[in-house]
């Protein structure tokens, strides 16, 4: 006799209830039902695709970098335990990770503590700008002051999206708060600093990877597939699924659509970026 | 590995074994290295064994010369010191602080030089363009800019050379500036590539595929051939992509050149004659060291050179070496480097093959119909994810959701880079900083701004490429402005009031002072400089060569006519090999 067809439904394991879910708010929706999508081990269009499980065709110094990387999370020594609640609230609105089930989420800010406890810098510093350790921490005290301004309240105590509204005033510019600390640094140049830092220690991680569907470490592998965007036989399709950003979320842009650019960029140097040519 | 799983040709998977220094999966230092005594003068002292002092060091040793190169950062072995990963590969940049400044700051750290044996060529993505020959009379022709000392026809020879021995691979014909072919083959495209050729098919603008780069499509003694895995700016493991740690020092090494790395020159010292004895460096211990040397070669590319000449300011020279003419650490170049990124319904994962493959020059020249001057190349880039997460940060202002939601589609994006020329402008300009670095040198402060003709040239080349992206099918474009290269800031002149070294990068002011590297360029023209600096080194080092006796005595010749091209001195295995082109290849 066949199972009845709840029994039949193939439950992914990974995937949460959402019934267990403290703040429903905060998570993605999908944008048919408009219900929010609960978190996953791995979000992204490549579901099962895992660059770890390549790590034995990895040469050895780089398997040793990446694996320290994913296993050995530095103690906080840069921030003060206020500072440090503060900016872990900061990192999740900079990078959200709501999506993501709590033993899959990407510790950003050890890895951040850990280059400003070590003083390791990009090379350069622009001359509109403290050095980094003390820029982190002024932007800090910026952040704290405008969400005082604008809502009485601490940062780490207001909804998700009056944080993002805090952020935007440091995205858009034109911060409310916190004058005397915009004189010693640049908006613009603290905002760069600090999404920067965010997405240098996100897309480092193999989570990441394996998010975005990128193959991570290939030496001595290599590719053999170059053509039409073909995965090679470890890889995987891409498999699209429809999603939307909280409702609650501020840092989708104004239009319509809300995947409108919010600030087309510039003709002046953004500021830290990678080497391409 | 467990049950030595996988030990195939490369020997990447099981590790290099103990003891040997590894530059690549295959090659290796093979002689023990020379060790001049401390307290012994040597012939030459090159400080900085990058692009230029890894050539330099190369033809001096094989020359005879007893010659120590300096290098601030360590002597990489490939297999132990360098990763597959993005992260893990900033080690290789000139991490150290600077100041940046001017209305277009520019950026440095992994957008530039690098540090440790073979300096930015190791994390250079490898386009060898030559540069035209309009590039030597910008200023004849413009009325902007400036003129060298010397003639594409100086360095044609050179060009043709240093093709064979990095090797390049590429179209065994290639139309523009001097038309000329490559010694080696092209390299099979791959998603990025496709994107500008098919854009630039669709508009009728003639592009280059598969080169000219500086990687391996076959294997050539000990370098294998390009595995096509995209990491080239992270310092090829491969040891496909040419950087002259793999090309040059093997061969200097076994010719008697000494390495000293992890040793930061903190002056050139200057002597009671009017020339240089040497330098004083900090070792790895922290412990001042002085280097006797007849000649001293400053090779520390457009930052650091002039930082080095302006530190070593001594009384008779309070402005700094060489600086008689003021312009030691003006006339700094960088090339606007804009990145176009463009959106595809279908998957690109721009993440696979080099990300230098194809290019255009149709642009390169002055055309008298646009609002100004010189030109731009649109050439294939290929960042990873960190790189392309900054780029949408820059170009989109994404972050939050908005970002998480750009950056899986990450596949779905290809970016073209144009590279434009910026002219010299003597306010653009490297000095010193009051901040000090941890050995107590005053670190460099970097102005930069972009004048009338560079703006009007970036925002026409930005249409173009952006246009090009458009035609190859894009769904959405953006742009990240940005610059690349770093060049000037020592000029190479014929008037001593006005430019820092001679046409053979001997300075103006002291004889036995040469300045070699990036920072000696006048102008830039839109070609990746790389390819230019080695070929000015080789040619540098033919010149000291045949005037040993005369430059080791401290005295100038009255030669002023080219050396010979010494052709016997390119690394083991290079000599006369490849396939001859058309033109310009050499013998």
């Amino acid at each position: 006799m066949a199972a009845p067809e709840a029994e039949r439904t193939v439950v992914d394991p990974t995937v949460r209830r959402l019934s267990e879910i403290a703040r429903p708010e905060l998570l993605p929706i999908d944008p048919t039902t408009g219900n929010p999508l609960p978190p996953k081990a791995q979000p992204g269009y490549y579901p099962g695709f895992s660059t770890l499980s390549q790590q034995r065709f990895w040469d050895e110094a780089t398997r040793s970098v990446v694996l320290a990387r994913v296993r050995e999370i530095p103690p906080i020594r840069f921030f003060t335990s206020e500072e440090a609640a503060l900016m872990e609230a900061v990192l999740a609105r900079i990078l959200p990770q709501d999506d993501r089930d709590e033993e899959h989420q990407i510790p950003i800010l050890p890895a951040l503590d850990e280059r400003l406890y070590s003083g390791r810098i990009d090379g350069y510093r622009f001359d509109d700008m403290p050095p980094d350790g003390e820029a982190h921490r002024l932007g800090l005290q910026a952040i704290e002051a405008i969400a005082r301004h604008l809502f009485g309240r601490p940062f780490v105590d207001l909804g998700p999206t009056e944080q993002d509204e805090v952020l935007k005033t440091i995205h858009d510019g034109s911060p409310p708060a916190a004058a005397e600390i915009w004189q010693r640094m640049s908006v613009k140049n603290y905002w760069y600093l600090l999404v920067q830092d965010a997405v240098e220690v996100y897309y480092a991680h193999p989570y990441a990877w394996d998010e975005i569907g990128f193959g991570g470490p290939a030496y001595p592998r290599g590719y053999m597939r170059q053509e039409h965007g073909q995965p090679e036989p470890w890889e995987m399709q891409e498999q699209r699924y429809s999603w939307a950003p909280p409702p609650t979320a501020r840092s989708i842009g104004d239009a319509s659509n809300g995947w409108a650019p919010l600030q087309p960029g510039k003709d002046q140097s953004a500021g830290g970026q990678e080497g391409t040519h | 590995m467990r049950n030595g799983l996988l030990q195939g040709p490369l020997g990447g998977l099981r590790g290099p074994k103990a003891g040997e220094h590894m530059l690549g999966p295959i090659q290796k230092i093979d002689v023990p290295m020379r060790h001049y005594p401390h307290d012994e003068e040597v012939d030459v002292c090159i400080v900085g064994v990058g692009s230029a002092g890894g050539v330099l060091l190369q033809r001096l040793a094989r020359a005879g010369f007893r010659v120590v190169g300096l290098e601030s950062g360590p002597f990489w072995d490939t297999e132990r010191d360098w990763v597959s990963d993005e992260a893990g590969s900033h080690k290789l940049y000139w991490n150290e602080l600077r100041i940046t400044g001017g209305k277009n700051p520019l950026v440095f750290g992994a957008n530039n030089s690098g540090q440790g044996v073979g300096g930015g060529s190791v994390h250079w993505a490898g386009f060898t363009p030559r540069f035209h020959p309009s590039d030597f009379t910008v200023y004849s022709d413009t009325g902007l800019g400036a003129d060298w000392p010397i003639s594409y026809w100086d360095l044609q020879p050179y060009y043709a050379l240093m093709e064979t021995e990095i090797p390049v691979s590429g179209p065994p014909y290639y139309p523009w500036g001097d038309p000329h072919g490559y010694p080696y083959g092209p390299h099979p495209t791959a998603g990025i590539s496709d994107t500008l050729v098919r854009g630039c098919t669709k508009l009728g603008i003639g592009v280059s595929i598969g080169g000219p780069v500086a990687i391996n499509a076959g294997s050539h003694a000990d370098r294998p051939h390009c595995i096509y895995r995209g990491f080239c700016i992270q310092g090829c493991k491969v040891g496909a992509k040419q950087s002259t740690l793999v090309s040059h020092i093997p061969d200097a090494i076994r010719h008697g050149a000494e390495i000293r790395d992890r040793c930061m020159v903190a002056r050139v010292n200057m002597g009671p004659r009017g020339g240089v004895t040497g330098v004083t460096y900090i070792d790895p211990d922290m412990r001042e060291v002085d280097l006797k040397a007849k000649v001293v070669i400053v090779s520390g590319y457009a930052i650091e050179t002039p930082r080095l000449l302006l530190n070593s300011a001594c009384p008779g020279f309070e402005n700094g070496l060489a600086n008689s003419s003021g312009t030691v650490g003006k006339y700094l170049m960088a090339q606007a480097g804009n990145v176009v990124l463009g959106r595809f319904p279908d998957l690109i994962r721009m993440y696979k093959g080099p990300p230098a493959n194809s290019l255009t020059e149709e642009f390169y020249e002055t055309d008298p119909k646009r609002d100004f001057v010189r030109g731009f190349a649109i050439q294939t880039v290929g960042p990873l994810p960190i790189a392309f997460a900054k780029q949408m940060v820059a170009a989109k202002g994404a972050w939050g959701w908005e970002l998480r939601r750009n950056m899986m589609d990450y596949n779905h994006w290809a970016a073209l880079g144009l590279l434009g020329e910026i002219l010299p402008w003597e306010d653009n300009r490297v000095e010193l900083a009051q901040e000090k670095d941890k050995f107590g040198l005053p670190v460099a402060k970097i102005t930069f701004s972009l004048h009338d003709n560079d703006k009007k040239l970036i925002a026409f080349a930005r249409k173009t490429t952006e246009a090009v992206m458009w035609a190859a099918g894009a769904e959405e474009v953006v742009q990240e402005p940005r610059y690349a290269h770093l060049v000037g800031a020592a000029r190479m002149g014929t008037d001593p009031r006005n430019s820092v070294v001679d046409g053979f990068c001997r300075s103006h002011d002291i004889a036995n002072l040469f300045i070699c590297d990036g920072s000696v360029l006048p102008t830039q023209g839109s070609a990746n400089p790389g390819l230019t600096i080695q070929a000015l080194a080789a040619r540098t080092a033919d010149y000291l060569i045949s005037e040993r006796e005369n430059v080791l005595a401290g005295k100038r010749s009255a030669q002023s006519g080219a050396p010979p091209v010494r052709y016997d001195l390119s690394p083991r295995g290079t000599s006369g090999r490849g396939v001859p082109r058309l033109k310009g290849h050499s013998r």
